[in-house]
């Protein structure tokens, strides 16, 4: 029996009579099996969407950054929207793998691998933009603050995209040796419970002679504490950073003090509503309804009406401080944001951000799969949207009116967009196939005291009268 | 003392007869190998092959080698010139004359290994005073204009040799039938016409006429009507204190605009230390389409054309009789009234654009009354800017159309595209046997002339002018002519079998002139040669008055009436339309740029037309296109709305719509010629026109869409009143909004005194919590007159050819994706359904090179930093092209290089081409880059340096004289360019500076930053719009544009 215990009143995570053994062979049988026609179609047009990327950035990189529709006044458009709202996603899987693990959260170990492969590959895919929004994107290693030859000639460590640089690559780090570490033992499992010599080869290689001892198992406990405890500032750090790229400028609708947790919480808001996107489709796909509980989605769900009330928030104040500032340029600035030519924007991302997240105050609605599913892509639309009013609608109509000016992506921005999409799924369907999407050794942790079975167990010892119980027990051998 | 013997060897000292030999023949030359020779010659390789094979095998290596490296033309002096002639390196500066159809300016060229790549005024001249315009600067790229042609043609065919023109033409011209015509434009050169008149003598049926595409012969046939002079006076606007213009663009294409501009300006320099007695000239413009220099009027109203007549009548009676105008608005009667008073204060000056004689005879009647001549208009020097007889150049038409015509000789003007009836010109211009052009490419006129006889480019040869009587000026080249072309008085010499050459005539009459060689060249020198003391008569008036009046208000217009109108940038056309700084130059009131279009008010767009001038307007490119008739002719074109035009009245611009062999940059838009009419006296610019709807759209490149300030304080406009009362005004503005922050409660600052100036150096240290840098040295500064600012360009072209800004092309500027250093923002306000509400203000914006600026702080490699001398530089080696420092800059100054615009870059075949502006970067047009400054290569931020090129040769100069840098050894190409003397520019800490005069003691009540309340410590202030006038409508209830954000 589990040392924790856990009330029968609380929902079970892991539905159906599952033992270990089981648990294993669903978790392991996509990877063992050979991959439905569904998986090579979605994989193809993933592939599709990231060539079609991949020409896209080329083509800019050729004939140079005009070939975007961004502008002398506004000089950041599709590109660092982009770029912030993959980091935004990315948040999710750290939040959901590192303090959800420190607070003890067990419903997070169904969860938890696919958050952070998630994490991973939005990362992967907002770091495109800033490097591909470079003018002289070959000289780009010239934001590393390395010693050389000019000087030695240093990075500005005043500017906020400097820090933009050690902010994202610590967080690609450390995410990637949290998640890795997480699989060590998966990939054991599947090394031992290969067919093939090649497979057994490879995923011995990167199981790192992983044996299952008791010390190894403590070790590892230990790494992934001290991994979460890094990660877990990261959390906040990361985009706390991101949105320092517009909180220290002098431009009205970006130098505002409320930006850092405002931020933290649209990233954590977008990410949960993306993770539920993926889960949905996963669960589904894999036939991991078991593992990937309605209650999963439920726990999603309350973490975006919370979040998603906090942005609402910090919109309002945003134009209650405009209007109280009585500073001409940041009243016009929100003045033109909602009611300007980009006024579409504005309330596009009101409706998607903040009305409609209020649905799940209904419980009904938060364990409805496919409410759910829809609402996460609004969610992600107006977080999108969110990104684009803060750059777009600030910059083009700042402070002196005969630069005012209007922007509109061109097909290589769009492309460049669609390509990141490409990548992602690319990396995602690839992680699905060969990497097990659920942590097989860590839902174990909470089979025995969140699986359905062995609640309907606990159940039962709870019903039971103390002089039955002890009796039990004692003749329990 | 016994010889001592040494010997070196044994050899030596038994001396044999082989020693002897061998001693004899010191440097052997035969080489042990010959001994072998046999072998050697009879080898299958012999030794001569031998090196035949390894030179061959070199060679082709060497060849093999270099196939692929590109062939870079830079070709070494082999023998040095003379250094007083030409130091690599180093610039030369010749006087030269800058002529053009009649337009007149006194120029310095700078040249660079003899190329000239700079215009620059030339302040020896009296008549233009160093002033220049946007044309005039934009010279030397049209000498490098690729479309130019490079040699004669015969017959639609390029030629060879001068012979194989020659010979025909000289054939044609003793066998020709019937008159023979030399067409030119207004000619200034005496020289030239000294040449005509030997042709003439030669050919006695030859006759010369001179033909302005935009005339001004309404007003010679007025002054011969009222003076009996057939002529044009000299305009002294400096000494006008009234200056009532009736439709005349004086500040931007009217006869001479960079003379009067240079000249009116400098009645509108105020110093606020002087408050209480400053004066300032009051201007009033009556119009019907918004002029630029409407737009700087201080009293503006409209009326539509066929009003003219009125309002000159009613302006005539106002002064004379003092009756009560009764004009169409309120508005026109109030400024007739008030304008009439004003005038008959004396030295005052009434000018109009109209081409109408009558117009004009009342006109000259007003100025006769008022006491103008003899005062600022000046009958002792007049002007020959503009010469031409419409009548006579119909009156050629005719004849050529009658076959009476034999010969043709065409120079400078370009009848088939620039003449009213194009089409009977070309058809008259069939029947004529022999037909020469001289003009510079296969413009419209020059296809279908049979021989093409290109003239220099004048800064390619030797000229002269006579702008105004008595005062003389020169032309000399300054780099040998590029192209196999002559100067069309050789020609003209040639053919009428003179054997001097043009230059020869040209000596003698100079040095004849002007008294002796040592004369001529310091005439040279200068660039021009004047009366010690300038002449200055009045004339009398014997004109019809009445007569006049009753003629020209019988004039009646339609509903519509169109103004055709030269734009400040292309003027009439000619070899300008293929010019791309011009055509990329945003026209000063539309902004527009690359395209002609239908200027039309507001009200009238958006109530007939469903066009809107803001709303969708500001995001929308595409323009209705409107389709405008007079007559028979009619052109269809996108309506661009332009708050100011009377609600009547619609514009267009002549210069575009080129044919295809002008120039790929010359070809968008349509030409509106065609809208002009003859009236059997004068051609007619303004004429009843019907407009009607189409359905299509045009895209039109516009860079400034926003058209009010919205009454914020980057600009500050006062009356004089007001300035007057109270000078301070401005001064108690800026210490209310930035005390606060320079003495804060917290640091113990309770009292304020209110009489006490803005502490500026407070507000800098304790409105931050850094700590604040020392500025010790040379501080450089700039402070930008809004009062002085006419919105003309000419800053804006002087800094591209300076610094090597790139042309961007039609599409780009439709991205916003425009790079020009300079640009000059236009606001207005008032209500945009009163035209006569409109006030108008320009601002010179460039980088304010904050000393606290946020550009620097953003760029993540340090790019773009702070100097100790307070320039905001950019390290373009360094620069990764974040654009996050555009994006942080308050004044959205800075440009980006969006793609391989000047094939700077090292990408292979990725230049940058729209199929319009790309000569730009043929080799030959390449010649016009300044080599002192970067050509900046893809990717890479820019932005105005100060000139810091001209910065770091003035502190070399300095240097080597060995004196502390003064203001007179910089310029920056913008404040050289500027006639009205806008920008001062110097060391702010150096107490004798000009800038430090303007800011700290003549001007200080006038100083503000824009934007200063960032903290961002712009080292460009900006000196207050003073207006002559009762009401700011800015910042007023009146300010409709502002409430409604248009």
């Amino acid at each position: 029996m589990h040392l924790k215990y856990e009330s029968f009143v609380r929902e079970a995570l892991i539905n159906g009579d599952k033992t270990y053994g089981q648990v294993t062979e669903d978790i392991c049988r996509p990877i063992e099996q050979k991959p439905s026609k569904l998986w090579y179609m979605g994989f193809a047009f993933s592939l599709l969407l990231l060539s079609f990327g991949a020409f896209s950035v080329f083509w800019e990189v050729y004939w140079g950054i005009g070939t975007w529709g961004i502008n002398r006044t506004v000089g950041w458009g599709w590109d660092i929207t982009n770029f912030v709202w993959w980091v935004g996603i990315g948040h999710a899987g750290t939040l959901i793998s590192a303090i959800l693990l420190l607070f003890r959260q067990g419903w997070r170990t169904g969860v938890n691998r696919a958050a952070e492969a998630m994490t991973i590959f939005a990362v992967m895919c907002a770091g495109q933009f800033p490097i591909f929004h470079m003018g002289r994107v070959w000289n780009a290693f010239y934001v590393l603050p390395y010693p050389n030859t000019r000087g030695s000639l240093w990075p500005n460590f005043n500017s906020a995209l400097l820090w933009d640089v050690f902010a994202i690559s610590t967080y690609f780090t450390v995410s990637l040796l949290f998640w890795y570490s997480g699989l060590v033992p998966d990939f054991a499992t599947i090394r031992d419970r290969a067919k093939t010599k090649l497979r057994k080869r490879l995923y011995g290689l990167a199981s790192f002679g992983w044996t299952g001892t008791a010390k190894n198992w403590q070790r590892f406990e230990s790494l992934c504490l001290v991994l979460a405890g890094l990660s877990t500032p990261l959390v906040l750090s990361v985009h706390t950073i991101v949105s320092f790229d517009f909180a220290t400028s002098v431009i009205p609708g970006w130098h505002a003090t409320i930006f850092p947790p405002y931020f933290v919480a649209g990233a954590v808001f977008s990410g949960f509503a993306m993770v539920n996107t993926l889960l949905v489709l996963v669960r589904k796909i894999f036939r991991l309804e078991d593992y990937i509980t309605i209650g999963h989605i439920e726990a999603m769900n309350k973490v975006i009406v919370l979040t998603g009330s906090i942005v609402g928030v910090a919109y309002l104040t945003e134009l209650f401080m405009a209007w109280y500032s009585q500073v001409v340029y940041e009243q016009q600035a929100f003045k033109w944001r909602v009611l300007g030519p980009y006024w579409w924007s504005y309330w596009a991302m009101m409706a998607c951000n903040v009305v409609s997240p209020q649905f799940f105050w209904f419980k009904k609605l938060r364990r409805n799969i496919v409410f759910t599913f829809i609402l996460s892509i609004v969610v992600n639309i107006g977080m999108w949207f969110e990104r684009f009013v803060i750059i777009v609608t600030s910059l083009y109509r700042d402070y002196l009116p005969s630069s005012w000016t209007y922007y509109s992506p061109t097909w290589t921005e769009l492309g460049f967009y669609i390509g990141t999409f490409g990548l992602f799924f690319t990396c995602f369907f690839l992680f699905a196939k060969y990497f097990p999407v659920i942590a097989i050794a860590e839902i174990k942790f909470t089979l025995k005291t969140s699986g359905d079975n062995y609640k309907r167990e606990m159940k039962r010892l709870d019903e039971m009268s103390v002089p039955e119980f002890i009796h039990e027990v004692e003749h329990a051998h | 003392m016994a010889h001592k013997q040494y010997w070196k060897g044994l050899e030596e000292l038994e001396n044999t007869p082989e020693h002897q030999q061998i001693v004899e023949n010191e440097f052997q030359r035969d080489l042990p190998v010959l001994d072998m020779s046999d072998k050697l010659l009879n080898a299958t390789t012999p030794r001569r092959d031998f090196l035949k094979f390894l030179g061959f095998s070199t060679l082709a290596a060497t060849i093999a080698a270099s196939c692929e490296m590109p062939v870079r033309k830079a070709i070494p002096y082999a023998i040095k010139p003379d250094a007083e002639l030409l130091t690599p390196g180093v610039p030369n500066y010749y006087a030269s004359t800058f002529v053009d159809n009649g337009e007149y300016c006194s120029v310095l060229v700078k040249t660079r290994d003899g190329r000239p790549i700079m215009i620059e005024g030339n302040n020896s001249s009296s008549i233009t005073q160093g002033g220049t315009s946007a044309r005039v600067i934009a010279a030397t790229l049209s000498l490098y204009d690729k479309t130019r042609l490079r040699q004669p043609r015969a017959n639609g065919k390029a030629v060879d040799t001068f012979e194989a023109v020659d010979t025909p033409i000289a054939a044609a011209l003793s066998s020709a039938g019937g008159a023979v015509y030399i067409v030119t434009g207004s000619m200034l050169s005496p020289t030239s016409k000294e040449v005509i008149n030997r042709f003439v003598a030669k050919y006695p049926n030859a006759k010369h006429i001179q033909y302005d595409p935009v005339s001004y012969s309404g007003m010679l046939l007025a002054n011969e009507a009222s003076y009996g002079k057939r002529a044009l006076p000299s305009y002294n606007f400096e000494k006008a204190e009234t200056v009532f213009s009736l439709g005349a663009d004086f500040l931007g294409t009217w006869l001479s605009p960079t003379e009067f501009a240079t000249g009116f300006m400098k009645t509108r320099k105020i110093k606020s230390s002087d408050a209480k007695n400053v004066k300032m000239s009051k201007h009033y413009q009556v119009e019907g389409m918004m002029s630029m220099t409407g737009a700087n009027a201080d009293e503006r109203a409209t009326c539509k054309p066929s009003e003219y007549g009125k309002v000159a009548e009613a302006l005539y009676r106002a002064i004379t009789t003092g009756a009560a105008p009764s004009l169409p608005s309120a508005k026109l009667n109030s400024l007739i009234k008030a304008a009439a008073a004003d005038l008959k204060k004396g030295n005052g000056l009434v000018v109009c654009g109209s081409n109408d004689v009558n117009l004009q005879i009342v006109i000259n009647a007003i100025n006769n009354a008022i006491g103008a001549n003899g005062t600022t208009v000046n009958w002792a020097a007049t002007a020959n800017y503009k010469q031409g007889l419409d009548a006579d150049m119909v009156a050629f038409v005719n004849a050529m159309n009658a076959g009476q015509v034999g010969a043709v000789f065409i120079h400078g003007v370009n009848p088939a595209y620039d003449y009213y009836d194009a089409k009977k010109f070309a058809d008259g211009l069939k029947k004529v046997k022999l037909s020469v052009s001289f003009n510079d490419r296969l413009d419209e006129t020059t296809q279908l002339t049979n021989y093409a006889v290109p003239d220099h480019h004048w800064l390619e040869s030797w000229g002269d002018a006579e702008p105004k009587t008595g005062y003389y000026s020169f032309i000399q080249p300054t780099i040998a002519p590029l192209f196999k072309t002559r100067a069309f008085q050789d020609s003209l010499l040639k053919w009428s079998g003179a054997s001097e050459t043009y230059h020869d005539i040209y000596n003698q009459y100079w040095i004849a002139k002007l008294g002796g060689q040592a004369n001529f060249d310091k005439a040279l020198q200068d660039g021009v040669a004047e009366p010690a003391t300038a002449p200055l008569a009045g004339a009398s008036f014997s004109g019809n008055v009445e007569d006049a009046i009753t003629k020209a208000k019988a004039k009646t217009g339609g509903k519509y009436e169109v103004v055709v109108y030269e734009t400040v940038a292309l003027g009439y056309g000619g070899a300008w339309s293929n010019n791309p700084w011009l055509q990329e130059m945003p026209d000063p009131i539309t902004k527009a740029t690359w395209d002609n279009y239908v200027c039309m008010s507001p009200k009238t767009a958006k109530e007939q037309f469903d066009a809107e001038l803001t709303g969708i307007n500001q995001v929308e490119r595409n323009k209705k296109v409107l389709k405008v008739k007079v007559g028979a002719n009619e052109v269809a074109l996108p309506v661009v709305v332009v708050p100011g035009m009377h609600n009547d009245v619609v514009a267009v611009a002549v210069g575009y719509g080129r044919s295809k062999d002008v120039g790929p940059a010359s070809i968008n838009g349509k030409n509106a010629y065609p809208l002009v009419t003859f009236n059997g006296q004068t051609f007619d610019y303004a004429n009843t026109a019907s407009v009607e709807k189409t359905a299509d759209v045009y895209a039109v490149a516009i860079t400034q869409t926003h058209h009010s300030y919205e009454d914020r304080p980057i600009i500050q406009e006062f009356t004089l009143d007001e300035f007057k009362k109270n000078p301070r005004a401005l001064m108690e503005s800026r210490k209310e909004e930035l005390d606060h922050y320079a003495h804060p409660h917290w640091m113990g600052h309770h009292e304020e005194n209110k009489d006490a100036d803005l502490d500026e150096k407070a507000f800098e240290k304790n409105a931050t919590m850094y700590p604040v840098h020392e500025k010790p040295g040379i501080h450089w500064g700039m402070s930008i007159d809004l009062n002085s600012c006419t919105g003309c360009g000419a800053c804006v072209i002087a800094c591209q050819a300076e610094n090597n800004v790139s042309v961007v092309g039609k599409h780009e500027v439709l991205k916003s994706q425009e790079m020009s250093w300079v640009r000059i923002d236009r606001y207005f306000s008032g209500d945009p359904n009163d035209p006569d509400s409109i006030q108008t203000v320009f601002q010179p914006m460039m980088c304010q090179h904050c000393d606290n600026a946020p550009c620097e702080n953003v760029c993540p490699v340090s790019a773009t930093n702070h100097s100790s001398e307070g320039l905001n530089q950019m390290a373009y080696n360094r620069c990764i092209g974040t654009k996050y420092c555009a994006n942080n800059c308050p004044y959205k100054v800075r440009r980006f290089n969006w793609f391989d615009f000047n094939g700077a870059d090292s990408f292979k075949d990725n230049l940058y081409t729209d199929g319009q502006r790309d000569d730009i970067n043929d080799d030959l047009t390449r010649m016009v880059l300044n080599p002192d400054v970067t050509v900046r290569s893809r990717g890479v931020m820019e932005k105005c340096s100060f000139c810091v090129q001209r910065l770091q040769d003035a502190k070399l100069t300095a240097k080597k004289e060995g004196t502390p840098i003064k203001d007179h050894h910089i310029t920056t190409a913008c404040q050289k360019a500027c006639g009205g003397d806008c920008f001062t520019f110097g060391n702010v800490n150096d107490p004798e500076s000009e800038i430090y005069k303007q800011r700290y003691v003549d001007n200080k009540e006038r100083v503000f930053y824009v934007l200063e309340q960032l903290h961002v410590l712009p080292n460009v202030n900006y000196l207050s719009k003073i207006r002559n006038t009762n009401m700011i409508v800015a910042g007023s209830d009146k300010n409709e544009m502002a409430k409604q954000h248009i």
